[in-house]
Protein backbone atom coordinates (compact mmCIF):
# COMPACT_ATOMS: atom_id res chain seq x y z
CA UNK A 1 0.00 0.00 0.00
CA UNK A 2 1.41 3.50 -1.17
CA UNK A 3 -0.41 5.56 1.84
CA UNK A 4 -1.84 5.24 5.32
CA UNK A 5 -5.26 7.19 3.98
CA UNK A 6 -6.65 8.33 0.88
CA UNK A 7 -9.22 11.06 0.86
CA UNK A 8 -11.99 10.93 -1.87
CA UNK A 9 -12.73 15.34 -2.62
CA UNK A 10 -11.39 18.54 -1.80
CA UNK A 11 -13.94 20.80 -0.09
CA UNK A 12 -14.34 21.44 3.96
CA UNK A 13 -14.40 17.86 4.65
CA UNK A 14 -11.54 16.78 2.29
CA UNK A 15 -9.18 19.40 3.90
CA UNK A 16 -10.13 19.38 7.99
CA UNK A 17 -9.24 15.32 7.26
CA UNK A 18 -5.91 16.32 5.31
CA UNK A 19 -4.75 18.84 7.86
CA UNK A 20 -5.38 16.76 10.70
CA UNK A 21 -4.08 13.48 8.68
CA UNK A 22 -1.04 15.16 8.17
CA UNK A 23 -0.58 16.39 11.60
CA UNK A 24 -0.73 12.60 13.10
CA UNK A 25 1.67 11.94 10.47
CA UNK A 26 -0.41 9.63 8.50
CA UNK A 27 1.37 9.18 5.07
CA UNK A 28 -2.50 10.63 2.73
CA UNK A 29 -2.39 11.37 -0.38
CA UNK A 30 -6.08 13.85 -1.53
CA UNK A 31 -7.42 13.41 -4.77
CA UNK A 32 -9.97 15.77 -5.64
CA UNK A 33 -11.17 17.50 -8.60
CA UNK A 34 -10.76 20.35 -7.59
CA UNK A 35 -10.04 22.15 -3.96
CA UNK A 36 -13.18 24.27 -2.14
CA UNK A 37 -16.45 22.44 -2.29
CA UNK A 38 -19.72 23.78 -2.96
CA UNK A 39 -19.38 26.91 -1.79
CA UNK A 40 -16.31 27.56 -4.19
CA UNK A 41 -18.71 28.96 -6.54
CA UNK A 42 -20.46 31.58 -3.43
CA UNK A 43 -20.20 34.78 -3.45
CA UNK A 44 -20.06 35.95 0.24
CA UNK A 45 -19.70 33.12 3.08
CA UNK A 46 -21.03 34.49 6.12
CA UNK A 47 -21.18 31.65 8.11
CA UNK A 48 -17.41 30.36 7.99
CA UNK A 49 -16.78 30.13 12.05
CA UNK A 50 -13.87 32.69 12.87
CA UNK A 51 -14.43 34.60 9.44
CA UNK A 52 -17.34 37.35 9.29
CA UNK A 53 -17.14 37.54 5.73
CA UNK A 54 -15.42 35.48 2.64
CA UNK A 55 -15.66 34.54 -0.71
CA UNK A 56 -16.00 30.98 -1.84
CA UNK A 57 -12.74 31.42 -3.75
CA UNK A 58 -11.05 33.04 -0.81
CA UNK A 59 -11.59 30.17 1.36
CA UNK A 60 -10.85 27.78 -0.98
CA UNK A 61 -7.39 29.74 -1.65
CA UNK A 62 -6.82 29.01 2.42
CA UNK A 63 -8.01 25.76 1.80
CA UNK A 64 -4.89 24.68 -0.77
CA UNK A 65 -2.11 27.40 1.70
CA UNK A 66 -3.13 25.04 4.85
CA UNK A 67 -2.81 21.51 3.29
CA UNK A 68 0.58 23.04 1.71
CA UNK A 69 1.96 23.80 4.87
CA UNK A 70 1.78 19.71 5.70
CA UNK A 71 3.00 18.77 2.06
CA UNK A 72 5.79 16.53 3.65
CA UNK A 73 2.94 14.67 4.74
CA UNK A 74 -0.20 15.12 2.71
CA UNK A 75 0.29 14.65 -1.43
CA UNK A 76 -2.69 17.25 -3.02
CA UNK A 77 -3.79 15.71 -6.36
CA UNK A 78 -6.17 17.81 -8.10
CA UNK A 79 -7.54 18.08 -11.50
CA UNK A 80 -8.64 14.45 -10.66
CA UNK A 81 -11.74 12.40 -9.58
CA UNK A 82 -12.37 9.52 -8.35
CA UNK A 83 -14.51 7.02 -10.61
CA UNK A 84 -13.98 3.35 -9.18
CA UNK A 85 -13.05 1.73 -5.73
CA UNK A 86 -12.26 -1.55 -4.69
CA UNK A 87 -10.92 -3.43 -2.30
CA UNK A 88 -7.24 -4.41 -3.12
CA UNK A 89 -4.97 -6.45 -0.86
CA UNK A 90 -5.28 -5.00 2.39
CA UNK A 91 -6.85 -2.43 1.40
CA UNK A 92 -8.41 -0.04 -0.97
CA UNK A 93 -7.77 1.13 -4.90
CA UNK A 94 -8.84 3.50 -6.53
CA UNK A 95 -9.07 4.79 -9.82
CA UNK A 96 -9.48 8.14 -11.64
CA UNK A 97 -11.33 9.64 -14.54
CA UNK A 98 -7.36 9.58 -16.34
CA UNK A 99 -6.55 6.11 -15.19
CA UNK A 100 -4.44 6.78 -12.77
CA UNK A 101 -4.65 4.75 -9.64
CA UNK A 102 -4.32 5.33 -5.66
CA UNK A 103 -4.22 2.33 -2.91
CA UNK A 104 -3.99 3.23 0.44
CA UNK A 105 -5.29 0.98 3.74
CA UNK A 106 -7.93 3.43 4.80
CA UNK A 107 -10.43 5.74 2.83
CA UNK A 108 -12.27 8.58 3.87
CA UNK A 109 -15.07 9.58 1.59
CA UNK A 110 -15.35 13.43 1.32
CA UNK A 111 -16.97 13.47 -2.34
CA UNK A 112 -20.21 15.52 -1.25
CA UNK A 113 -22.60 16.16 -3.52
CA UNK A 114 -23.43 18.32 -6.92
CA UNK A 115 -26.89 20.10 -8.12
CA UNK A 116 -29.66 18.07 -8.06
CA UNK A 117 -31.34 18.55 -12.14
CA UNK A 118 -35.32 18.70 -12.94
CA UNK A 119 -35.10 15.62 -15.24
CA UNK A 120 -37.28 17.83 -17.55
CA UNK A 121 -37.36 17.78 -21.21
CA UNK A 122 -35.82 20.48 -22.56
CA UNK A 123 -33.22 20.54 -19.25
CA UNK A 124 -30.59 19.42 -20.87
CA UNK A 125 -30.36 20.87 -24.20
CA UNK A 126 -30.70 24.35 -22.82
CA UNK A 127 -28.06 23.81 -20.02
CA UNK A 128 -25.64 27.00 -20.36
CA UNK A 129 -28.37 28.52 -22.88
CA UNK A 130 -30.52 29.45 -20.42
CA UNK A 131 -31.05 26.30 -18.09
CA UNK A 132 -28.73 27.90 -15.02
CA UNK A 133 -27.56 26.18 -11.70
CA UNK A 134 -25.12 28.67 -10.76
CA UNK A 135 -26.99 31.94 -9.61
CA UNK A 136 -23.55 33.88 -8.82
CA UNK A 137 -21.82 32.83 -11.66
CA UNK A 138 -24.46 33.75 -14.01
CA UNK A 139 -27.33 36.28 -12.95
CA UNK A 140 -25.41 39.01 -14.82
CA UNK A 141 -26.16 37.58 -17.84
CA UNK A 142 -29.83 37.89 -17.66
CA UNK A 143 -29.96 41.52 -17.24
CA UNK A 144 -33.63 43.13 -18.43
CA UNK A 145 -34.89 39.42 -18.92
CA UNK A 146 -37.80 37.47 -17.41
CA UNK A 147 -36.30 34.51 -15.58
CA UNK A 148 -37.77 31.68 -13.42
CA UNK A 149 -36.11 30.30 -10.48
CA UNK A 150 -37.25 27.01 -9.79
CA UNK A 151 -37.24 25.82 -6.08
CA UNK A 152 -38.51 26.13 -2.84
CA UNK A 153 -35.76 26.34 -0.31
CA UNK A 154 -33.01 28.74 0.90
CA UNK A 155 -31.02 28.18 -2.59
CA UNK A 156 -33.72 29.16 -4.60
CA UNK A 157 -34.92 32.28 -2.93
CA UNK A 158 -30.81 33.16 -2.67
CA UNK A 159 -31.01 32.84 -6.52
CA UNK A 160 -34.06 35.59 -6.38
CA UNK A 161 -32.01 37.90 -4.77
CA UNK A 162 -28.90 37.31 -6.63
CA UNK A 163 -31.02 38.37 -9.63
CA UNK A 164 -32.44 41.02 -8.22
CA UNK A 165 -29.45 43.95 -9.99
CA UNK A 166 -30.26 42.14 -13.43
CA UNK A 167 -33.06 40.68 -14.22
CA UNK A 168 -36.68 42.74 -14.71
CA UNK A 169 -38.59 39.94 -13.75
CA UNK A 170 -38.39 36.90 -11.69
CA UNK A 171 -40.97 34.31 -11.26
CA UNK A 172 -40.01 31.63 -8.38
CA UNK A 173 -41.86 28.54 -9.02
CA UNK A 174 -41.90 26.26 -5.74
CA UNK A 175 -43.93 22.94 -5.39
CA UNK A 176 -45.22 23.98 -2.29
CA UNK A 177 -47.64 26.52 -0.58
CA UNK A 178 -44.83 29.08 -0.65
CA UNK A 179 -41.17 29.76 -0.02
CA UNK A 180 -39.84 28.80 2.76
CA UNK A 181 -35.99 29.67 4.37
CA UNK A 182 -34.55 32.20 6.36
CA UNK A 183 -36.28 34.88 7.78
CA UNK A 184 -34.11 37.79 6.15
CA UNK A 185 -34.06 36.19 2.46
CA UNK A 186 -37.67 35.48 2.66
CA UNK A 187 -38.63 39.34 3.12
CA UNK A 188 -36.27 40.26 0.92
CA UNK A 189 -38.15 38.02 -1.90
CA UNK A 190 -41.35 38.86 -0.44
CA UNK A 191 -41.01 42.69 -0.64
CA UNK A 192 -39.85 43.17 -4.30
CA UNK A 193 -41.95 44.32 -6.75
CA UNK A 194 -40.07 42.07 -9.34
CA UNK A 195 -40.75 38.68 -7.93
CA UNK A 196 -44.02 36.80 -8.54
CA UNK A 197 -44.08 33.47 -6.39
CA UNK A 198 -45.56 30.54 -8.33
CA UNK A 199 -47.12 28.24 -6.15
CA UNK A 200 -47.89 24.66 -5.94
CA UNK A 201 -46.11 24.68 -9.40
CA UNK A 202 -44.63 20.95 -10.90
CA UNK A 203 -41.71 22.38 -13.39
CA UNK A 204 -42.75 19.79 -16.41
CA UNK A 205 -40.76 21.08 -19.68
CA UNK A 206 -38.27 23.84 -20.68
CA UNK A 207 -39.19 24.86 -24.15
CA UNK A 208 -37.23 27.32 -26.72
CA UNK A 209 -35.24 26.71 -30.04
CA UNK A 210 -31.88 27.85 -29.88
CA UNK A 211 -31.75 29.03 -26.32
CA UNK A 212 -34.79 29.37 -23.35
CA UNK A 213 -37.85 30.83 -23.95
CA UNK A 214 -40.48 29.45 -21.61
CA UNK A 215 -40.84 26.80 -18.44
CA UNK A 216 -43.75 24.87 -18.46
CA UNK A 217 -45.46 24.17 -15.32
CA UNK A 218 -48.43 21.69 -14.02
CA UNK A 219 -50.90 23.54 -11.87
CA UNK A 220 -51.20 20.81 -9.02
CA UNK A 221 -54.43 22.45 -7.49
CA UNK A 222 -55.97 22.75 -11.31
CA UNK A 223 -54.22 19.70 -13.10
CA UNK A 224 -53.97 22.30 -15.79
CA UNK A 225 -50.47 22.89 -17.54
CA UNK A 226 -49.83 26.46 -17.66
CA UNK A 227 -46.64 28.39 -19.34
CA UNK A 228 -44.38 31.18 -18.50
CA UNK A 229 -42.83 32.97 -20.95
CA UNK A 230 -38.97 33.32 -19.89
CA UNK A 231 -35.55 33.23 -21.00
CA UNK A 232 -33.83 32.11 -18.36
CA UNK A 233 -34.72 28.98 -15.51
CA UNK A 234 -32.26 28.80 -12.39
CA UNK A 235 -32.60 25.59 -10.74
CA UNK A 236 -32.39 25.23 -7.15
CA UNK A 237 -33.74 22.70 -6.26
CA UNK A 238 -31.43 20.29 -4.19
CA UNK A 239 -28.41 18.03 -4.06
CA UNK A 240 -27.42 14.76 -5.18
CA UNK A 241 -24.53 12.77 -3.29
CA UNK A 242 -21.87 11.82 -5.24
CA UNK A 243 -22.04 8.39 -4.42
CA UNK A 244 -22.36 6.28 -7.34
CA UNK A 245 -18.91 4.95 -7.54
CA UNK A 246 -18.99 3.77 -4.18
CA UNK A 247 -22.46 2.03 -4.08
CA UNK A 248 -21.60 -1.48 -4.40
CA UNK A 249 -18.91 -0.93 -1.81
CA UNK A 250 -20.93 0.36 1.24
CA UNK A 251 -24.10 0.64 2.29
CA UNK A 252 -26.32 4.07 1.12
CA UNK A 253 -29.70 4.90 2.19
CA UNK A 254 -32.68 5.80 0.11
CA UNK A 255 -31.42 9.10 -1.01
CA UNK A 256 -28.29 8.11 -2.23
CA UNK A 257 -26.12 9.26 1.03
CA UNK A 258 -23.47 7.01 2.34
CA UNK A 259 -25.22 5.80 5.53
CA UNK A 260 -22.16 6.38 8.47
CA UNK A 261 -21.90 5.46 12.36
CA UNK A 262 -22.22 9.59 13.73
CA UNK A 263 -20.11 8.54 16.63
CA UNK A 264 -17.10 7.63 14.30
CA UNK A 265 -17.91 8.22 10.92
CA UNK A 266 -17.49 4.78 10.04
CA UNK A 267 -19.40 3.33 6.77
CA UNK A 268 -20.43 0.03 6.69
CA UNK A 269 -17.28 -1.22 5.22
CA UNK A 270 -14.60 -2.03 7.83
CA UNK A 271 -11.65 0.29 6.48
CA UNK A 272 -13.89 3.50 5.04
CA UNK A 273 -14.96 6.44 6.54
CA UNK A 274 -17.30 9.28 5.38
CA UNK A 275 -17.42 13.04 5.90
CA UNK A 276 -19.76 16.06 4.88
CA UNK A 277 -22.53 16.31 2.42
CA UNK A 278 -22.00 12.33 0.67
CA UNK A 279 -23.04 11.25 4.03
CA UNK A 280 -26.83 10.99 6.06
CA UNK A 281 -25.41 14.11 8.04
CA UNK A 282 -28.62 15.74 9.06
CA UNK A 283 -27.48 19.59 7.61
CA UNK A 284 -25.20 19.85 5.32
CA UNK A 285 -23.23 22.58 6.52
CA UNK A 286 -18.97 23.81 5.69
CA UNK A 287 -18.53 23.62 9.34
CA UNK A 288 -19.99 20.53 10.07
CA UNK A 289 -18.23 18.23 7.42
CA UNK A 290 -15.41 19.78 8.67
CA UNK A 291 -16.19 18.78 12.30
CA UNK A 292 -17.76 15.56 11.28
CA UNK A 293 -13.69 14.90 9.39
CA UNK A 294 -11.85 15.60 12.04
CA UNK A 295 -13.94 13.04 14.06
CA UNK A 296 -12.96 10.40 11.24
CA UNK A 297 -9.56 11.05 11.12
CA UNK A 298 -9.52 10.69 15.06
CA UNK A 299 -10.70 7.61 14.57
CA UNK A 300 -8.71 6.42 11.75
CA UNK A 301 -6.05 7.18 13.74
CA UNK A 302 -6.59 5.55 16.93
CA UNK A 303 -7.99 2.16 14.53
CA UNK A 304 -4.63 2.34 12.70
CA UNK A 305 -2.42 2.40 15.95
CA UNK A 306 -3.98 -0.69 17.51
CA UNK A 307 -3.74 -2.98 14.30
CA UNK B 1 1.50 34.07 -30.23
CA UNK B 2 -2.44 34.48 -31.06
CA UNK B 3 -4.07 36.26 -28.70
CA UNK B 4 -5.97 35.31 -25.63
CA UNK B 5 -9.47 36.91 -25.20
CA UNK B 6 -11.67 35.77 -22.06
CA UNK B 7 -15.44 36.90 -21.93
CA UNK B 8 -16.12 37.20 -18.11
CA UNK B 9 -18.46 38.56 -15.67
CA UNK B 10 -17.17 40.09 -12.01
CA UNK B 11 -18.46 37.29 -10.06
CA UNK B 12 -17.22 34.38 -11.93
CA UNK B 13 -15.14 32.21 -9.87
CA UNK B 14 -13.88 29.79 -12.91
CA UNK B 15 -13.46 32.99 -15.27
CA UNK B 16 -10.54 34.22 -11.90
CA UNK B 17 -9.13 30.80 -12.58
CA UNK B 18 -8.79 31.01 -15.67
CA UNK B 19 -6.94 34.38 -15.46
CA UNK B 20 -4.82 33.41 -12.84
CA UNK B 21 -3.41 30.27 -14.86
CA UNK B 22 -3.25 32.50 -18.10
CA UNK B 23 -0.99 34.80 -15.55
CA UNK B 24 0.64 32.16 -13.96
CA UNK B 25 2.28 31.09 -17.33
CA UNK B 26 2.73 34.75 -18.31
CA UNK B 27 0.26 34.85 -20.77
CA UNK B 28 -0.77 38.28 -22.06
CA UNK B 29 -4.80 38.08 -22.49
CA UNK B 30 -7.76 40.84 -23.20
CA UNK B 31 -10.69 40.43 -20.76
CA UNK B 32 -14.26 41.29 -22.06
CA UNK B 33 -16.46 42.19 -18.57
CA UNK B 34 -20.38 41.15 -20.35
CA UNK B 35 -22.12 41.94 -17.11
CA UNK B 36 -21.50 45.89 -18.56
CA UNK B 37 -20.89 45.48 -22.26
CA UNK B 38 -24.22 44.19 -24.08
CA UNK B 39 -22.60 43.98 -27.01
CA UNK B 40 -19.90 42.32 -26.18
CA UNK B 41 -22.77 39.56 -24.64
CA UNK B 42 -24.18 39.49 -27.89
CA UNK B 43 -21.30 38.70 -29.87
CA UNK B 44 -20.59 35.76 -27.29
CA UNK B 45 -23.57 34.36 -27.31
CA UNK B 46 -23.57 34.55 -31.05
CA UNK B 47 -19.90 33.18 -31.29
CA UNK B 48 -20.76 30.28 -28.22
CA UNK B 49 -24.66 29.63 -29.12
CA UNK B 50 -24.91 29.73 -25.13
CA UNK B 51 -25.15 32.23 -22.36
CA UNK B 52 -22.35 30.92 -20.01
CA UNK B 53 -18.99 32.57 -18.97
CA UNK B 54 -16.27 32.42 -19.01
CA UNK B 55 -15.76 32.26 -22.83
CA UNK B 56 -11.87 31.67 -24.11
CA UNK B 57 -10.95 31.89 -27.08
CA UNK B 58 -7.02 31.05 -28.14
CA UNK B 59 -6.96 32.17 -31.63
CA UNK B 60 -9.74 29.82 -33.89
CA UNK B 61 -10.22 27.78 -31.19
CA UNK B 62 -13.11 28.79 -28.41
CA UNK B 63 -13.66 27.02 -25.14
CA UNK B 64 -16.97 27.54 -22.98
CA UNK B 65 -15.62 26.86 -19.62
CA UNK B 66 -12.57 26.85 -17.55
CA UNK B 67 -11.09 23.30 -19.24
CA UNK B 68 -7.85 23.55 -17.72
CA UNK B 69 -6.53 20.61 -19.57
CA UNK B 70 -7.72 21.90 -23.33
CA UNK B 71 -6.58 25.08 -22.58
CA UNK B 72 -2.90 24.16 -21.62
CA UNK B 73 -2.69 21.99 -24.69
CA UNK B 74 -4.43 25.01 -26.97
CA UNK B 75 -1.13 27.07 -25.29
CA UNK B 76 1.25 24.34 -25.35
CA UNK B 77 1.28 23.96 -21.63
CA UNK B 78 2.78 20.96 -20.72
CA UNK B 79 1.36 19.02 -18.20
CA UNK B 80 4.28 19.35 -15.66
CA UNK B 81 4.28 22.85 -16.24
CA UNK B 82 0.01 23.02 -16.02
CA UNK B 83 -0.35 21.05 -13.03
CA UNK B 84 0.75 24.05 -10.81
Amino acid sequence: MNYDLLIIGGGPAGVAGGVYAARKKMKTVLVAKEIGGQSFVSDDIHNWIGVKDITGFDLAKRFEEHLADYKEDIEVVKGEEIVRLEKAGEGFRATSDSGKTYEAHYVLLTAGSRRRKLGVPGEKEHEGKGVVYCSTCDAPLFKGMTVAVVGGGNAGLEAVVDLFPYAEKIYLVVRSEGPKGDPITLEKVKASEKVTVVPMAETTEITGEKSVSGLKYKDKTSGEVKELAVGGVFVEIGAVPNSEFVKNLVELNDRGEVVVDHKTQRTSLSGIWAAGDITDVLFKQNNISAGDAVKAVLDIYEHARKR
Amino acid sequence: MNEVLIYSTPNCVYCKLAKEFLSAHSIPYREIDVASDDKALEEMVEKTHQRGVPVIEIGDEIFVGFDKRAIAEALGITEQESAA
